[in-house]
């Protein structure tokens, strides 16, 4: 089995009174199973030039994935502090990553135009985006087709 | 201001040639180079129930004042667990609502975290639909763990 291991580490010497110091590190595993996750969307470095949203991961059509569980990353690389991405689950707003942040959150596809991951550029001028799904989905990007 | 990093780091065999990254960020507020300031600290809650509920609700006076078309908050989620087969589904919107599509009023799941796994997203936090929601696949004791950091 393929083993893919995601560690998240978090610090802050300022935040509190006392130093934050918090580190996770987990096996991403087929839902349900310690079977790891055998799939991978690779990880897409895109370069954006409009403002308009576009699905990275759309979801194949009926319910195929509904009960799966896959592992979604997105950076938004701009060094332009001002520049962000929109990050929806279809039209619902998980929020902005502005230059160099990034996110790691499951994900699972219930079904089409309610599951797709969105993203929406600030700025038409060009901005460097990652992106990476983990996962064992059938019929996922960049295969599937979505309207 | 304070100084608030994070760091993920991903290795993989599930390519033939081994991959991998990290990926530092510094938390800063929207639009700026200055450091987030505000804490919820680290909540710990244990679930006893399948039923769905807000676990971090929005809203005036509760994480500052909501600025959902210009904040940068970050939100850090983990099911303390070690089962790999009980999970708790994360959603974002209103706990009370059915799941639709995207009509500003309802609830949208993001995805299942099983035991030991966890997740790092900005945290949109609008007062009407920007509740981050939780429900646990078994009425056997979860214990969640969350942050957040906010304006």
């Amino acid at each position: 089995m393929a083993t893919t291991t995601s560690t998240l580490s978090l610090t802050s010497p300022d935040l509190t009174g006392d130093a934050l110091a918090l580190s996770v590190s987990k096996i991403c595993y087929k839902g349900g199973t310690t079977v790891g996750l055998d799939q991978s969307t690779g990880l897409t470095r895109a370069y954006l030039t409009a403002t308009t949203s576009i699905d990275i991961f759309p979801v194949v059509k009926g319910t195929t994935n509904a009960a799966e569980t896959g592992k979604v990353y997105i950076a938004n690389l701009s060094e332009d502090e001002t520049e962000f991405l929109i990050v929806s689950l279809a039209n619902s707003v998980i929020g902005r990553l502005y230059a160099g942040d990034f996110l790691w959150m499951p994900w699972t596809p219930q079904a089409q135009h309610l599951s797709d991951i969105e993203i929406v550029p600030s700025v038409a001028t060009g901005m460097v985006v990652e992106y990476m799904a983990v996962h064992n989905f059938a019929n996922i990007y960049p295969t599937s087709a979505d309207s | 201001m304070a100084t608030i990093n994070a760091a993920i780091t991903l290795s993989s065999d599930i390519t033939s040639s081994a991959t991998g990254f990290t990926k530092t960020m510094t938390m800063t507020k929207a639009g700026t180079t200055t450091g987030l300031e505000f804490s919820s600290g680290l909540i710990s809650r244990k679930y006893t129930s399948t039923t769905e509920v807000d676990l971090v609700v929005s809203g005036a006076q509760l994480y500052g004042t909501p600025t959902a078309t210009t904040n940068a908050n970050k939100l850090y989620i983990k099911n303390t667990g070690s089962s790999s087969t009980d999970y708790v589904t994360i959603g974002i919107g209103t706990a009370t609502q059915t799941q639709e599509i995207d009509d500003n009023t309802s609830n949208n799941h993001i995805g299942r975290l099983y035991g030991g796994d966890w997740l790092l997203i900005p945290f949109h936090g609008v007062a009407t639909n920007g509740d981050i929601t939780i429900q646990p696949s078994t009425a056997e004791v979860t214990t969640v763990e969350w942050m957040l950091f906010f304006e």
